[in-house]
């Protein structure tokens, strides 16, 4: 009788035990979309199905809306009219857009316009799918129009102008970033405690997974010899963005030499001192904006910045040598080195 | 046996029981952690459209905006092989046997074994 009991116990136990894991169980739950010209995938920690379809849908509905603002291709964007009437007036814009505008204006000041999003006159001469690369003529003469300082904001009346006719503002270096920490907020906001927004290579976690551990993000390794995903490191994140920027995204290799979109705003030229810089910071906006400077700075003042910011970095030099700030060191696991 | 059988306790039945069951559950566990295999899973506007084995070889034409695409699955691996698109970004990626190839303007994604690398890598999102 007394073993029967016993088992008896212990039977009871075991289905509690069980019992108690599987309800209200947190699993992870993804998706992707295309969205801003790009690739988008929403992970969030959930009770349900149901509750993170709701809460990743709400996240897709508000990076669309804000991509929509600010693409640059597109006539009934914001950012469209304001370039349209460069030099002519300036534009009433939504909050989102114009705050856009500030942190990228604020970034090009840091940086000494080592980022600056005026730089749209100099891309527009590049096509790096037809292997179009314009003249030296053609780029010196559009440097003129390549001026942050020329940038005006007036935050009490919304509204942003561009001082110089054929100005072209492009928000592309920064706008992921901007849109993955909208994301994040819009997922908080339907109570969602933990996930990981990507908008293409700009990332931002937020919570631990399901397991208490953070998020681990893979850093690509620039001078990967497939079109599978090779990963050259590896960190683990939690309330924190990462971005990267290469000159493997965008970019035609012509008489042996390499020319890709991360161009240098006072030359007009791709910077050629680093292969990917990938830049870790609380929020998307300032890892996405200093990734572009940090690069066309080059290991040694792109470091200086990123301490003189307090940002953590990882910097691929033009030789494939690893940099990294002081403040990644124990946080970084390097897959392998090329 | 019988002999044993007969011999048991309630609780030595309910315990078997327990531990069938467990057995059971154990299989459903271990089919949802481990890799389901290779896939490709095919997306239009960010809805799963197909689903195909990357080791039969195979051509399929998926409707967009811009026209037919066509994706075509050999050797374990897959590629656009066709499309009607201004910059065909996607054609140009080629081959690949893990990884996503994105084609924006017709809104086509199509993912193969990624999920099951990186999850073998520990890895959540990749940046580059």
């Amino acid at each position: 009788m007394m073993m029967l009991k016993t088992y008896y116990c212990f039977f009871l136990f075991i289905c509690l035990l069980l019992g108690s894991c599987s309800s209200n169980k947190l699993s992870t739950y993804r998706k992707s979309r295309a969205l801003m010209d790009t690739f988008v995938t929403v992970t969030v920690v959930a009770d349900s199905q149901e509750a993170a379809d709701k809460a990743i849908e709400w996240a897709f509905e508000v990076i669309g809306k804000y991509g929509n603002l600010i693409n640059f291709f597109s006539d009934t964007s914001e950012l469209s009219a304001i370039n349209r009437s460069a030099g002519i007036h300036e534009v009433r814009v939504s909050p989102e857009t114009l705050d856009t505008i500030d942190r990228a204006v604020f970034v090009s000041e840091k940086s000494g316009g080592a980022f600056d999003p005026t730089i749209g006159p100099e891309i527009k001469l590049w096509d790096f799918i037809k292997k179009v690369k314009p003249s030296d003529l053609e780029i010196r003469s559009n440097l003129p129009l390549v001026n942050y300082k020329n940038i005006v904001i007036d935050k009490g009346k919304s509204t942003v102008f561009l001082k110089k006719k054929n100005m072209l503002l492009d928000l592309g270096g920064i706008a992921k970033g901007y849109a993955a920490d909208l994301a994040v907020q819009a997922l908080k906001q339907k109570g969602i405690a933990s996930g990981l927004v990507a908008i293409a290579g700009d990332i931002k976690a937020f919570g631990l997974k399901p397991d208490n551990k953070p998020w681990v993000v893979g850093i690509k390794n620039p001078r990967q010899k497939s079109s599978d995903d090779e990963i050259i490191a590896k960190v683990s994140l939690s309330d924190k963005a990462i971005s990267t920027s290469g000159d493997y995204e965008r970019y035609f290799i012509m008489d042996g030499q390499r020319f890709h979109h991360l161009l240098v705003p006072a030359t007009g030229q791709p910077a050629n001192s680093c292969q990917s810089v990938s830049v870790i910071a609380d929020k998307g906006v300032m890892t996405d904006g200093f990734d572009n400077a940090i690069f066309i700075l080059g290991p040694e003042k792109g470091l200086e910045l990123a301490r003189e910011m307090g940002l953590d970095a990882m910097i691929i030099d033009a030789e494939g040598t690893i940099h990294t700030t002081p403040g990644l060191q124990g946080k970084l696991i390097i897959e392998r080195n090329h | 046996m019988k002999e044993t059988i007969r011999n048991t306790t309630l609780a030595d039945r309910l315990l078997f029981l327990f531990l069938v069951s467990l057995s059971v559950a154990g299989i459903f566990l271990a089919r949802d952690a481990l890799s389901q295999g290779s896939d490709v899973i095919i997306e239009v506007d960010g809805k799963p459209a197909y689903t195909l084995p990357l080791n039969v070889s195979r051509l399929l034409s998926v409707d967009g905006p811009y026209g037919p695409t066509v994706v075509e699955i050999e050797g374990g691996k897959v590629r656009v092989k066709e499309t009607h698109c201004r910059n065909q970004i996607c054609v140009r990626e080629g081959w690949v046997s893990r990884g996503v190839i994105v084609c924006l303007p017709n809104k086509l994604v199509i993912m193969v074994g990624g999920g099951n690398k990186r999850q073998e890598q520990g890895i959540d999102a990749i940046t580059g």
